[in-house]
């Protein structure tokens, strides 16, 4: 493949910021009407009560909370994968850190809001955070809803800073590009950034302190998103496996979800040059082990529960591997190693195409498996005289807010893409100034060019 | 949900010509109802009443009741505490300060119920606030059935109603008022048949789906006591039921179960055996050590076996059955005809289970054996009553500690003569009144309606409904339009009980003598008026010996008549006069005697020769209709009566758990041969008519029995009961129990068929503790 | 004397006649959600009488259980809360500030007995039902959980009234709606620190039982299970 000039680098990734195309505000007009949908759905939900959503007795969480353990399992992607990857020094990592880290960002808030939007009082949401107030009260910091509140702060906080920092050059560099008030956003983005050598040293300390800073974060917040199961006694959520369970769940739609972004930046923003396919089998050989990892971690779960034989459990065992919920939990497996283990294991189907479909039906298993973590267990927890009698069925509202926040990250990250390189541009010539320092041919190119 | 706000007028007033005066007064209503109806304050728009004086505000009194809803007759307090409502004194509208009635609890001191109440008596806070009690005085406008009503002053109601019974009068036809009620008791009942009496009209029926007179016709028969049985649970080693809902809706539930309570765990180290005989788990046969599912209507046959074996055994000797016993054709000869052996099969109990039964019975003493609800509901309802009868008598527990006791009785003094019905060929039950109705035009020209139900509690073949459309003029006197208020041309809604003067004399429960007493616990809060206060100014104003015989004003006057002669015949040692009687009656709920003293035994009163074995007769073809159809009262709406409150229909029903519907009951494997399944929509088809209703699976009844609960199937009855699920009822053939021809309720045969999905609103998840699926492994 | 208040319900006596469940809606306010709600799975019983069948036709038995909050000890529904709106009191009970909760549902989650309920919406009651409400037991918003207090408002009325009259309550004195009602007196309130309290003596019953006492929530109600005739066949 031929390689591009700096120059070219800066073309390539800085058009797709200037104007917008017809298929652009198309694209743009039906996200928006979903997240308008979405809004009106939340609207109705508080001004006539949360019982416009599906939620019953004992399923008293359903599609809202399922929605948060995705999306806060899909935000692994960014920021822990580009971490390990940026301290492993694996250098393919160099196009993809900053699309995983922005998916990161967003998927963040996205999730965030659910716990907010599945509230029977959402306009007391903030009586969560602990602040002196009037009512002389802190919250209870013995919940995992607080260990959550603090965990998805932390890693948010974490997150921004770690997308942030890399940006700066790039936004001293759209800086000297550009004019008028675009400009001037973007000398105050730029953070005062010439490229002085201190800078750069300076950038590249912070970079390794918030990389090695954020892998505890992130394992920390879906532990934690997992002990708000793990922590309640009901039956098979009260699990020792939970923690790593769900951290490798995250991870895996993780990378699920960053393989998807990236094959479609790679078409919408002709990135062919840049996202590579080498890129995604690399990426392909880890969502492999992690596949490989979730088929473990189920089979762990399930064969300690169904060889304890515990009544309770082998209520809701029975009930997703043969009763009502098996046709799910059928798809689950299906989505999650069935069709992507031999897309991702035999290596003529690890291209593009196949890594693609492959991460498709994980993200689609994924958020399958997080459902049936949580609907099965309350359906059938304990007494069963109290076992559900009308089956949990989410309604228009709970279909609406769920298709909006997909519709949301998907709007977040079009307009991210027009104010923002969606690859690194100084990261990239810095990969391949390294490069160049070795490949000599290269290096006389690039001279030759520049004369 | 939120209401919206905003007003919303309604139509405030019948005037034609709108003067400037009538629109002010107009507007004024119309604002008061926006800001009932939308979110202003009441406060503002509306009139304020002076209030209540004797209220201290958050401190609650509780005063005396009496509970209406069964035949139990469960005294009340009712805790009463000051609340603002919107009420109408005098026609006007208004806001006022008042004592109202905020939860019922039994009395402590009633003999009957002990301070305890059934899940009914609780809810019966809520007919008082019923949002769809009747409010005024409302006159016919559309046709009969319609349900149009037009509100009309008092004044007129009352003018309307003396026109039409002065008419009679003027044109001497007296005898064709008649008067059709629930069953009454007490100086209530003294009222309305002194009325009757007076009036020279036909006596008073009386209507209730659930009604004793089959036990009363046998205990008359038996023992000389036409009554229902006090049953004395709590001394009792050893309790079969064949049928009786003793615990849930039969005689006096409350008490029954206050003795059933004390019979489990009440004696130390003593704790009796309970076997229920039905076809079917009810809430009662639920807390039965033993279930034995006999066929539909061999109760008495079933009796009359253990008591073959008793004699058989020598396990009691059979003079000791005295009369209730000679009764029985064969019975010196041991009741050979009901060995074992020879009527397992027909019973469908196997003859060891018979004879073990009977040996435990009678090794157990005390022992007693009860009979009613289905059981005689039979057309050999009578057969049975009397030979469960025959064996209490065998088991010597009549009169006795531990079994079946008589109740002594206060009777309200009768007020005038009451009418001989077999001179007038008049009316007496409700068949007879319907007879008379359809035989000939005119047999009946007006009729007085309080607060039965007939229309929704027989079957279409009765003919009620055509009969109640033949007579010329109805009033009713009842609180709520149900399916036969709705035939009413004028409506005089009467207090609820907690606004009125109660009295009642219930006939069991206790063996003291219990003359229930209340006064209004609270002010009415519509403009209604007490039915008796009413039946005494229509008397006073129609006038001349009418007026006599009823020489009260008011009906508590009446009442104080009555426990003056009360007080007389009984009270002298717990009060110095009648007067202070009389109050003190008021404070604790009534006036009972001091000890618990049952009726002595008297020969029983027959004419018949010695009872032989009498079959149950069922309509319907076995092979077209193979199932037996079994209605039973149910738990919280008891006979349909109470489906209108929403706590009756909110808390699940005992054993199915269905909320606001109704269901139809079958045997597990029957369905599963029938490939039903759980909540299928079935047609229920007898050869009377076809009712639809959802399936409910149950390891708790026989396999050729389905049986519905009675209550569901309004047509027309209050927001909360109307058109929703189905009335048993409506499909009942008119088969009557020989002899005494009170309806065979569970005499019918049906067939079924699967129309669709149905559903069941279901409470309970899980039939099983232990659920099939974990129960292999 | 600080009280710990304790209920013991006798299953040999429970006929399941949900006088208890009715009870408790009249005293304590619990709105009636109407059928398309029910069905919803949103009515709310704060006490409830579990009925299992046991065997196949026709050696068919049946139990009644009434379940309502058991006021655990070690409750799982209060450390899950981030409000504290359900918290312990000083007198053992599992107290509910309805202002307080936010509604999570996680309580409710937590809870093994699956005695919480939660209002989706606002309770309507069509007036003047209104006016049956008990002015001492708060009406509950929409997206507020509820459960069975003990009725926690005849409690406090009993202590001040004990204490204005400077003396001890006497057992029994107390007594929750549904106890108040039960027809069979098949549950017992009282005082679980005073060892001759007839709770207390009930509860030391060999036929008591903790309901799910293997999860450790160390509940305050004692289940006295269903007995069996001893009798024979001749005396
Ligand atoms: N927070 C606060 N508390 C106060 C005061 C304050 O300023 N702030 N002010 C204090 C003073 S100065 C006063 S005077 C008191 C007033 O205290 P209250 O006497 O309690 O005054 P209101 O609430 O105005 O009226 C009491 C009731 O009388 C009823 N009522 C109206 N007309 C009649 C009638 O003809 N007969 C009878 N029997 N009842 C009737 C009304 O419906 C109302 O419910 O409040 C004192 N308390
Ligand atoms: S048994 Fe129930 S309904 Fe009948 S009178 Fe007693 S409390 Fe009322
Ligand atoms: S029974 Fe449930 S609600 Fe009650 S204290 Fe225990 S965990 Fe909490
Ligand atoms: S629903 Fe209310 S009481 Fe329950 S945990 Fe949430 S805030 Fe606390
Ligand atoms: S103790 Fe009170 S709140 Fe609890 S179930 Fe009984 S009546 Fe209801
Ligand atoms: S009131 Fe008593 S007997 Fe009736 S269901 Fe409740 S606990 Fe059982």
């Amino acid at each position: 493949m031929a390689q591009k000039t700096p120059e070219q680098i800066n073309d390539d990734l800085l058009r797709p910021l200037s104007g917008v195309s017809a298929r652009y505000l198309i694209i743009m007009a039906c996200l928006v009407a979903v997240v308008i949908a979405a809004a009106f759905a939340f609207g109705w939900q508080v001004y006539n009560g949360i019982g416009v959503a599906g939620l019953r007795r004992p399923v008293f969480w359903g599609f809202y909370i399922t929605n948060f353990v995705f999306w806060i399992g899909l935000s692994h992607a960014g920021t822990l994968i580009s971490a390990i990857l940026r301290l492993a020094n694996a250098t393919w990592r160099r196009p993809v850190t900053r699309c995983a880290e922005v998916i990161t960002v967003f998927a963040l808030c996205i999730g965030a809001t659910f716990p907010i939007i599945h509230l029977g009082r959402p306009w007391l949401a903030f009586w969560l955070a602990p602040y002196p107030s009037e009512r002389g009260i802190w919250p209870n910091f013995r919940s995992p809803l607080l260990w959550d509140f603090f965990a998805i702060n932390t890693y948010l906080t974490g997150s921004v800073t770690f997308l942030l920092l890399p940006m700066i050059p790039d936004f001293a560099l759209i800086r000297d590009r550009s004019s008028g008030w675009k400009k001037k956003i973007y000398t105050v983005l730029a953070l005062g950034w010439i490229g002085t050598p201190r800078q750069w040293h300076r950038l590249e300390k912070a970079m390794q302190i918030m990389a090695v800073a954020i892998i505890p974060v992130a394992v920390s917040v879906h532990s934690i998103v997992s002990w708000d199961f793990a922590m309640a006694p009901v039956p098979m959520w009260h699990s020792t496996i939970f923690a790593p369970y769900f951290v490798a769940g995250a991870i895996f739609s993780g990378i699920a979800a960053l393989i998807l972004a990236m094959a479609l930046l790679r078409k919408f923003l002709h990135l062919e040059e840049y996202l590579l396919p080498i890129h995604f089998e690399n990426l392909g050989k880890l969502l492999l082990v992690m596949s490989l990892l979730w088929v473990y971690f189920v089979f762990a779960e399930r064969l300690t529960s169904w060889y304890g034989n515990e009544s309770s459990e082998m209520a809701v065992f029975w009930m997703t591997q043969r009763g009502s919920f098996s046709p799910l939990f059928w798809t689950m497996v299906t989505c999650n190693f069935l069709i992507p283990f031999p897309l991702l294991a035999i290596k003529k189907f690890r291209t593009i195409t196949g890594t693609a479909i492959a991460s498709f039906t994980v993200v689609i298993g994924m958020w399958l498996e997080r459902f049936l973590i949580i609907v099965p267990s309350l359906s059938r927890k304990y007494m069963p005289y109290a076992w559900v009698t009308s089956p949990y069925r989410p309604t228009w509202v709970e279909i609406t807010i769920t298709a909006g926040t997909f519709a949301a990250l998907g709007l977040l990250y079009m307009l991210f893409s027009k104010a923002v390189p969606i690859i690194s541009i100084w990261e990239l010539k810095w990969g391949r100034h390294e490069e160049t320092v070795r490949d000599p041919v290269l290096a006389r190119r690039d001279e030759e060019a520049m004369a | 949900m939120r209401s919206s706000c905003g007003p919303k007028l309604e139509a405030a007033g019948k005037k034609e010509k709108m003067e400037r005066r009538d629109f002010l007064k107009l507007s004024a209503i119309g604002g008061a109802t926006a800001a009932l109806e939308g979110c202003g304050n009441p406060d503002h728009q509306l009139i304020r009443f002076v209030p209540e004086e004797d209220l201290v505000p958050g401190i609650a009194t509780w005063k005396p009741s009496i509970c209406t809803l069964c035949p139990a007759g469960c005294g009340l307090i009712v805790r009463v505490m000051q609340g603002e409502a919107e009420v109408v004194r005098n026609g006007q509208l208004g806001v006022i300060k008042m004592g109202l009635a905020k939860k019922l609890e039994g009395n402590p001191a009633h003999p009957i119920n002990q301070g305890r109440l059934c899940p009914r008596g609780q809810a019966g806070l809520q007919v008082t606030y019923h949002p769809d009690r009747i409010k005024n005085p409302l006159a016919r406008t559309g046709p009969r059935g319609s349900g149009q009503f037009q509100e009309i002053s008092w004044d007129d109601a009352t003018k309307q109603l003396v026109s039409h019974l002065s008419a009679l009068q003027t044109n001497k036809e007296e005898g064709r008022l008649a008067i059709l009620t629930s069953p009454l008791r007490g100086q209530r009942k003294s009222l309305v048949d002194g009325f009757a009496a007076a009036f020279k009209g036909a006596p008073p029926v009386e209507f209730a789906f659930l009604d004793d007179s089959v036990i009363q016709s046998a205990n008359s028969w038996s023992f000389g006591h036409a009554a229902l049985p006090t049953v004395d649970l709590g001394q009792s080693n050893y309790v079969i039921s064949f049928g009786a809902d003793f615990l849930g809706t039969w005689n006096s539930p409350v008490a029954q179960s206050i003795g059933f309570g004390q019979m489990r765990k009440g004696r130390p180290g003593q704790r009796a055996k309970f076997v229920h005989v039905e076809a079917r788990i009810s809430q009662t046969a639920a807390s039965a050590d033993e279930w034995i599912p006999a066929k539909p209507g061999t109760e008495g046959v079933f009796a009359l076996a253990l008591a073959n074996v008793m004699l058989r055994e020598k396990l009691r000797p059979a003079a000791a059955a005295g009369p209730a016993g000679a009764l029985i054709a064969g019975w010196s000869e041991g009741l050979p005809d009901y060995a074992p052996e020879k009527i397992a099969a027909q019973i469908g109990v196997a003859a060891e289970t018979i004879s073990r039964i009977a040996r435990e019975a009678a090794a157990n003493s005390p022992a007693v054996a009860l009979i009613g609800d289905a059981a005689t509901a039979q057309t050999n309802g009578l057969f049975n009553a009397l030979a469960v009868n025959a064996l209490n008598a065998l088991l010597g527990n009549v009169g006795k500690p531990g079994g079946l006791l008589f109740s002594p009785v206060w009777q309200s003094p009768p007020i005038g003569k009451p009418a001989s019905s077999e001179d007038k060929g008049l009316a007496v039950s409700l068949e007879k009144l319907t007879e008379r109705i359809l035989s000939s035009p005119d047999a009946v020209k007006a009729l007085l309606l309080y607060n039965a139900n007939p229309v929704f509690g027989t079957p279409p073949g009765s003919r009620v409904r055509e009969a109640l459309g033949k007579v010329p003029f109805i009033a009713s006197f009842g609180s709520f339009i149900d399916e036969t208020s709705t035939f009413a041309d004028l409506i005089l809604p009467d207090h609820s009980p907690l606004e009125s003067w109660l009295d009642d004399s219930p006939p069991s429960g206790s063996t003291r003598i219990v003359a229930s007493l209340a006064p209004p616990a609270m002010s009415p809060l519509h403009n209604t008026r007490s039915m008796p206060d009413v039946l005494l100014d229509v008397t006073h104003q129609l006038g001349g010996d009418l007026a006599k015989a009823l020489p009260w004003k008011t009906y508590d006057e009446a009442l104080q008549a009555a426990f003056t002669a009360l007080y007389k015949q009984q009270g002298t040692k717990t009060a110095k006069d009648a007067d202070e009687f009389w109050a003190k009656a008021q404070e604790q709920g009534g006036w009972w005697s001091a000890d618990e003293k049952p009726s002595p035994a008297v020969t029983g009163k027959h004419s018949a020769g010695p009872v032989r074995l009498d079959l149950p007769q069922f309509d319907g073809n076995p092979d077209e209709f193979p199932f037996h159809f079994l209605p039973f009262p149910s738990q919280l709406q008891y006979d349909g009566s109470l489906a209108h409150l929403p706590w009756m229909q909110e808390a699940p029903d005992p054993l199915s758990t269905v909320m606001w519907g109704t269901w139809i009951e079958i045997n597990m494997q029957a369905a599963a041969k029938l490939g039903i399944q759980q909540g299928d929509l079935l047609e229920v088809a007898s050869q009377h008519g076809k009712i639809q209703a959802p399936a409910l699976l149950s390891p708790g009844i026989a396999p050729d029995v389905v049986a519905m609960p009675i209550g569901q199937g309004h047509e027309n009855f209050t927001r909360f009961a109307t058109s929703r699920g189905a009335n048993p009822i409506s499909i009942l053939s008119t088969s009557s129990v020989s002899e005494v021809g009170s309806l065979a309720w569970a005499a019918t045969r049906v067939k079924l068929t699967p129309v669709g999905r149905g559903k069941p609103i279901l409470f309970g998840g899980s039939l099983r503790e232990v659920p099939p699926e974990l129960q292999h492994r | 004397m600080s009280h710990q208040w304790g209920m013991v319900i006798d299953l040999d006596r429970c006929t399941g006649c949900e006088a208890c469940v009715v009870a408790c809606h009249a005293e304590n306010n619990i709105s009636t959600v109407g059928d398309d709600q029910a069905a919803r799975g949103r009515a709310k019983h704060w006490i409830r009488v579990e009925r299992y069948y046991e065997g196949d036709f026709p050696d068919v038995k049946v139990k009644f259980m009434p379940v309502l909050c058991q006021q655990c000890d070690a409750a799982p529904c209060e450390p899950v809360c981030p409000t504290f709106a359900s918290y312990h009191t000083s007198e053992g009970l599992n107290g509910q500030v309805y202002n307080r909760c936010i509604g999570t549902r996680y309580c409710a989650n937590a809870c093994p007995y699956n005695v919480r309920f939660f209002n989706f919406y606002n309770p309507a009651w069509e007036k003047p039902l209104h006016l049956q409400l008990n002015p001492d037991v708060s009406v509950r918003s929409e997206g507020v959980m509820e459960k069975c207090t003990f009725c926690v408002q005849r409690i406090k009325a009993g202590e001040i009234k004990g204490e204005a009259e400077k003396r001890e309550l006497k057992d029994g004195e107390i007594q929750p709606a549904c106890v108040q009602s039960c027809p069979t007196r098949a549950m017992v309130f009282g005082d679980l620190n005073d060892p001759h309290s007839e709770v207390s003596r009930f509860a030391r019953s060999n036929r008591g039982t903790k309901l799910l006492g293997e999860l450790g929530t160390i509940p305050k109600v004692t289940y006295l299970q269903k007995d069996s005739w001893h009798g024979a066949e001749d005396a």
